[in-house]
């Protein structure tokens, strides 16, 4: 199609969609409530997914020492975490200091424990991990490099919470794309309709047009783009109604947690996510149009 | 052939040569529009053939027919202009539409209004306009793109006797130019005016060729 067919499309469909300005916003705000459900999935999902990278990079683990530890043993083990960039700082834990920790934990049994002929709990070194500088994978190396190493019982890297949250997000993610799909289909619908309500009220204009030999696609293309700009328009409405939400909850929490919130913890949907959700509300406006126009023939 | 065995045409067998002038006439009924209909392909015929340029139209693919409609120009009974578009929108909506946005399409478009005496009524919308005037700018929509082939319903059944004259003598311009013309009307003063061949309709049989 050549620039002036696009240009009388574009125009037909806002004239059209001006007299029509109604029923139009109301397929808009259908478009728009959907992307939004999707979005705040999306949005949701993406901070999840940020904060487990997060924490995971930032978690902390037990590298737990076999009693007949050997002193080079122990130095190469000083040696592994003095060099690595992940690790921030590191506490040995002697069996006294177990003990004595033990004790103070669960006070109601440090007397059992103090009965026994010899203190069964390990050394151990603490391992804090420096947040946000290092990837999950690195972590992952290093507990089994750890693990791996001479005079290493156990190193116990708690994570099962975090893959358990991981879980999660991608349940959520899953549930966000199903609703979206079907919230998108109605609003498919919506726009169909709107846009088949647009051309009963042109059908002699199209009509005429068509016996003095118009096209088939230029009769239609008035009501593919009536759509696509139903769609766009949708989609920044629903863009704009996130972005106030993410403002508003990102405020809420600023009061509750206080200036010590991470500034980079919250954060809205990268770019390549804000034009999907664009480019697909114009999509869904498309699909719209087209039904409603396979009834010019 | 409408309905249930009402054939508004029947053992019709006509052929106009290129470059001819030819009226179709008949009583109210006769099946006049229908047979421009047919030449329009806004109407397939259940039975036999129409053939324009040696092409049988029923065997026109969808694109095809439109092509062949923009090589017409065609004056409806009823005019069908755009209500929501002004008279100078009506008449360059399909060439417009289509690109001509040439000076020599632009200068076309007002010369064919000027012939048809619409030079001052070119921002007006169809509503606003008489029965007469609205169906000199039909004719003018009908001739801007320079057809091949006219056809006029009733072309002149809103306007006064010199101003059907005056169309006429605009027919006959653009027939002297090579334009195929066929016209159908009901006045008998009108063809005597103009002399050419004609074709008689009644109750859809084709009763003389005079
Ligand atoms: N759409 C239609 N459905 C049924 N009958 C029709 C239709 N159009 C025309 N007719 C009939 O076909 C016959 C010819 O009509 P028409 O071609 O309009 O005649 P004319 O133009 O000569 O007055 C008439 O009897 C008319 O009632
Ligand atoms: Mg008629």
């Amino acid at each position: 199609m050549r620039l002036h067919a696009i240009r009388y499309c574009l125009e037909e469909a806002l004239a059209s969609l001006w007299r029509q300005r109604w029923s139009a916003g109301l397929s808009v705000l259908a478009i728009a409530a959907a992307l939004l459900v999707l979005g705040v999935f999306l949005l949701v999902t993406v901070n999840l997914d940020r904060a487990v990278a997060r924490w995971s990079a930032a978690a902390e683990f037990s590298v737990y020492l076999r009693d007949d530890i050997a002193q080079d043993q122990r130095a190469a083990l000083n040696a592994m975490l003095e060099g690595h960039p992940a690790v921030a700082s590191r506490d040995y834990v002697s069996k006294a200091d177990a003990a004595r920790r033990f004790a103070r934990d669960f006070p109601d049994l440090a007397e059992g424990l103090a009965e026994l002929p010899q203190n069964p709990l390990p050394a151990s070194i603490e391992v804090r991990l420096r947040a946000g500088r290092t990837d999950s994978a690195t972590v992952d190396a290093l507990a089994q490099q750890l693990r791996g190493a001479a005079g290493v019982a156990d190193v116990r890297f708690d994570r099962r919470w975090l893959e358990r949250l991981g879980g999660i997000v991608k349940g959520l993610a899953w549930a966000g794309w199903m609703l979206g799909a079907v919230l998108l289909t109605a609003a498919i619908l919506t726009v169909a309709t709107v846009v088949r309500l647009a051309l009963h009220a042109r059908r002699d204009e199209v009509d005429i047009m068509q016996l003095m030999g118009a096209p088939i696609g230029l009769l239609r293309g008035p009501l593919v783009a009536e759509g696509l700009l139903q769609g766009g328009a949708g989609a920044l409405v629903a863009l704009a109604a996130l972005y106030g939400t993410y403002v508003a909850v990102r405020g809420r929490l600023t009061e509750a947690i206080g200036p010590s919130l991470d500034p980079g913890l919250v954060g809205f949907l990268p770019g390549g996510l804000v034009v999907l959700v664009l480019v697909g509300g114009m999509a869904v406006g498309c699909a719209g149009g087209y039904v409603a126009a396979r009834q010019v023939r | 052939m409408y309905g249930r065995g009402i054939y508004a045409l029947r053992d019709v067998s006509l052929v106009v040569e290129k470059g001819e002038f030819v009226f179709l006439t008949g009583p109210s009924g006769a099946g006049k529009s229908t047979l421009l209909r047919l030449l329009l392909r806004q109407e397939m015929p259940s039975d036999g053939k129409v053939i324009v340029a040696g092409r049988d139209l029923a065997r026109l693919s969808p694109g095809q027919a439109q092509a062949y409609r923009r090589n017409l120009g065609f004056v409806f009974q009823d005019f069908k202009l755009i209500p929501t578009k002004t008279v100078l929108e009506n008449v360059a909506l399909v060439p417009r539409v289509l690109g001509a946005t040439s000076v020599q399409q632009q200068r076309r478009t007002y010369q064919v209004l000027k012939w048809l005496g619409l030079q001052h009524r070119m921002n007006a919308y169809p509503l606003e306009l008489s029965g007469g005037e609205q169906q000199r700018v039909a004719i003018a929509r009908a001739l801007v793109n320079e057809p091949a082939l006219v056809l006029a319903d009733e072309p002149t059944g809103n306007l006064d006797p010199d101003l059907s004259l005056e169309i006429m003598d605009l027919f006959r311009d653009i027939n002297a130019r090579g334009t195929t013309v066929l016209v159908a009307t009901h006045d008998r003063e009108l063809m005597r005016h103009v002399g050419r061949r004609a074709f008689s309709l009644d109750h859809g049989r084709l009763m003389e060729s005079a």
